[in-house]
């Protein structure tokens, strides 16, 4: 796997950032941000070509490129609808060819999509919902209620995960349909805009739901693609608040010293920098994977997810304890870091999840193994 | 994975169902041990498969220096015994072939490849551990000779070897100047009289490393490496290039220990439920990978600098305190998941808890050899953090 970034992917990296630093206000500004400089950095970041997204042999962006775009809008705590929005785009993108027409039309708009795969209760497996597919006159109904959609405000689109046929599917609906009611609803970090929505039999076309197995790989891969981008974002927050951490560390006055004098500190923040470069790398493997279609890339993803989710709250608390009480005030932008990466943490499986995850799959590969090595044995045995 | 390097790698594997020992069929006499280890190592020398990066013109094998991370990854997944000169290969072969004279690196590079003469490293004494610039031992220069007095200590392999890389203080401290001023490098014949070598009992119960002492002993000038008061740069060029080179290796071992503790977990049942069932353990075990894991995506991400220049810069400290974490927790896990199995004692595992034993116990050491995990940390503030100094 390559991990080193091409020029062209450093020039993206180093193109948004100015974008950012030019469209979007300060850290401590953030929960300040108008509806209208929201939809300025928005529109900015899809005229850069933000979802020009690789489709078969095309060229365009893949998830390395998605995911350093990722990293600079958690550096700058941007709020936008990107994160849902790339990675739906990234899940159907491989199988672009063969979607229904509703679906396909998705790659070619740039239109905000909200992911609503949630509800009450429920954990990140996409196996399963409450919210249902029923057939109407002229094509389907959704019902049900969906909670934790992020950039709900925002979004032109919602892809919605519902039961169709005892199966679940992946709906495409305007946010705006007929029956559809949204509301906002409270989040850890307000700035990431989150709301629930209720489906009274919303009408959608035949052409704009995805079912059977095909409904299965894209909706994997949208877990995949989204844990993927939150990762990266969650990284890029991390990564912002050491920085700050460090400066201040070199310039605050304690004992008649500069406190990044002081051991306690130095390796506090030398931990903190082997967590953030090494999850970052986690992310870059894994995003490299995803792009050379390899087998890995959904467990490296998880590998990721489940380090930087750790990883980049961790990195967090050691900032913060490094900026002492001053961090501690709601003026101090740290608790905006703390605060996105908590729901980046959380989104597409937290730690916990893709560590179960693993660990089943670990124990089911030994399982596997251990068959494989015994059947031939057996079957010696048997014939002799 | 590129089509050359898959070709390479098939090659080793061929090579390696062919004709690797485990390490269980090696003799259980030390000296019969490090007789058979010689000859594992030789034989792969044969193959190309030792020193494969190092110059032609003193027995390598004159290719990119990935191609000798790949071949050891491929060692160390097949579980091929590691080679016996590591300390020649790791620590003082690279130094030799950036430090050495030619006459210097015609004489010692070609017995290090084929493990001929083995080599040890005499840096670490009891006074100077992580604190090595604090080191006493003493060359004074006469008749056109050092003489060389003083004692080190973590001598891997010291009681096999032919030849010591001793760094000692060839000028008389200055307080007025750094300490690590006037350190140099000597290359030092074991068989020297005044050499006296102790073996150490580690915790393990093996006695890998030695106490050596040096009483007057006499080298020749010509066995200097570098100028005189290069000693400390050539230590941190060293340690650097182990900690940059190894972890790849390490952690291709590292996930066959992971692989081996699942198959172990499976065997093992507990209340009459296996081990690897229990949803616990698979927690404990994905925690595991996943350090195993990440330790390879940044140490892969991090060697592209050593691969394109040779020079290892301040991110092998990350690297290295990512892998004593990673085999710390495999090895923490392993015992704990294991533990009431173990202390069950069915006489039919007893290989496999001895392993984990003594896995467990080495690791312990992961986050002291080679520059303590608070000796990296300390770099990372300085050099990558670039934090005031304390």
């Amino acid at each position: 796997m390559e991990l080193e970034l091409t020029e062209e992917q450093s020039w993206i990296s180093e193109s948004i950032d100015t974008l950012l630093s030019r469209e979007w206000v300060a850290p401590q500004d953030v929960s300040g941000a108008s509806a209208v400089r929201r939809l300025q950095t928005w529109t900015a970041l899809v005229e850069f070509g933000s979802f020009g997204i690789k489709k078969d042999s095309e060229d365009g962006l893949g998830a390395v490129e998605l995911c350093l775009i990722a990293r600079s809008l958690g550096s700058h705590l941007a709020s936008v609808p990107f994160l849902g929005s790339a990675a739906v785009r990234l899940a159907l993108a491989p199988q672009a060819r063969s979607l229904p027409a509703g679906i396909a039309a998705l790659l070619s708009s740039q239109d905000p999509i909200g992911v609503a795969l949630l509800e009450a209760g429920s954990g990140w497996t996409v196996e399963r919902a409450g919210t249902r597919l029923s057939y109407g006159r002229d094509g389907l109904k959704i019902s049900g209620q969906k909670v934790a959609i992020e950039q709900l405000q925002a979004a032109g689109q919602l892809a919605v995960l519902a039961m169709l046929d005892g199966e679940p599917a992946l709906a495409i609906t305007p946010a705006a349909a007929a029956g559809l009611t949204r509301q906002a609803q409270r989040c850890f970090d307000e700035t990431v805009l989150m709301g629930t929505a209720c489906f009274d039999a919303v009408a959608v076309p035949r052409s704009s739901v995805l079912g059977g197995p095909e409904a299965r790989t894209v909706l994997r891969r949208l877990m995949t693609a989204g844990a993927l981008l939150a990762a990266a974002e969650a990284a890029g927050a991390a990564g912002h608040i050491l920085e700050l951490a460090c400066r201040y560390a070199g310039e605050r006055r304690q004992f008649g010293r500069t406190i990044g004098s002081f051991q306690a500190l130095r390796h506090i923040l030398a931990d903190a920098y082997v967590r953030q470069e090494s999850g970052w790398s986690a992310v870059c493997y894994a995003a490299a994977a995803l792009d050379a279609d390899d087998l890995q890339a959904t467990q490296a993803t998880s590998i990721a997810k489940a380090y930087v989710s750790r990883g980049a709250r961790e990195v967090a608390h050691s900032a913060m304890q490094v900026f002492g009480g001053i961090a501690f005030t709601a003026e101090h932008p740290a608790h905006r870091f703390l605060r996105r990466i908590g729901v980046r943490a959380q989104q597409f499986g937290d730690a916990a999840h893709h560590e179960r995850r693993l660990g089943r799959e670990l124990a089911e590969h030994v399982s596997q193994a251990r068959s494989a090595l015994s059947s031939p044995v057996l079957a010696e045995a048997a014939s002799a | 994975m590129a089509p050359e390097e898959r070709r390479l790698r098939e090659e080793v594997r061929a090579f390696l169902a062919g004709s690797a020992p485990s390490p269980a069929d090696l003799p259980r006499s030390l000296d019969a041990r490090i007789e058979a280890l010689r000859g594992w190592q030789a034989h792969c020398y044969q193959a190309g498969y030792v020193g494969r990066a190092w110059p032609r013109e003193f027995g390598g094998g004159g290719r990119a220096p990935v191609e000798q991370i790949v071949v050891d990854q491929e060692l160390a997944a097949a579980g091929a015994p590691e080679f016996v000169n590591v300390v020649g290969l790791d620590v003082l072969g690279p130094s030799l072939l950036r430090f050495g004279t030619e006459k210097q690196r015609q004489r010692h590079i070609p017995p290090i490849l084929d493990a001929s003469q083995i080599w040890c490293q005499g840096f670490s004494e009891p006074e100077a551990g992580s604190d090595l610039a604090s080191l006493r031992t003493r060359a004074v220069e006469r008749d056109g000779r050092f003489v060389l007095s003083g004692q080190k200590t973590w001598v891997s392999w010291g009681q096999f070897a032919r030849w010591c890389g001793v760094l000692a203080r060839t000028e008389e401290p200055d307080p007025s100047r750094p300490r690590h001023r006037g350190i140099s490098m000597l290359i030092v014949d074991m068989n020297s009289p005044g050499v006296d070598v102790r073996p150490m009992t580690q915790i393990t119960g093996h006695a890998e490393f030695c106490e050596l002492f040096f009483d007057d002993v006499l080298v020749p000038e010509e066995n200097l490496l570098s100028d005189r008061g290069d000693g400390w740069k050539i230590a941190m060029y060293t340690l650097g290039h182990e900690r940059g080179t190894a972890a790849l290796p390490r952690q291709v071992k590292l996930r066959t220990w992971l692989d081996r503790l699942a198959a172990a977990l499976g065997n093992r049942a507990l209340d009459g439920k296996a081990l690897l069932d229990d949803p616990g353990a698979q927690v404990s075990l994905a925690q595991a990978m996943i350090g195993i894991e990440v330790l390879r995506y940044h140490a892969q991400r991090t060697v592209g600098e050593f691969l394109a220049g040779g020079a290892v810069g301040p991110d092998s400290s990350s690297v290295k305190l990512l892998m004593a974490e990673a085999e710390q927790r495999l090895a923490t896990t392993a015992v704990e998941l294991l533990g009431p199995a173990i202390e069950q004692a069915d006489p039919a595992e007893q290989d496999e808890d001895a392993f984990w034993e003594e896995t467990y116990l080495y690791s312990r050491a992961a986050s002291v050899y080679g520059g303590t995990r608070q000796i990296q940390r300390n770099i990372i503030a300085d050099r990558v953090l670039a934090l005031p100094q304390e």
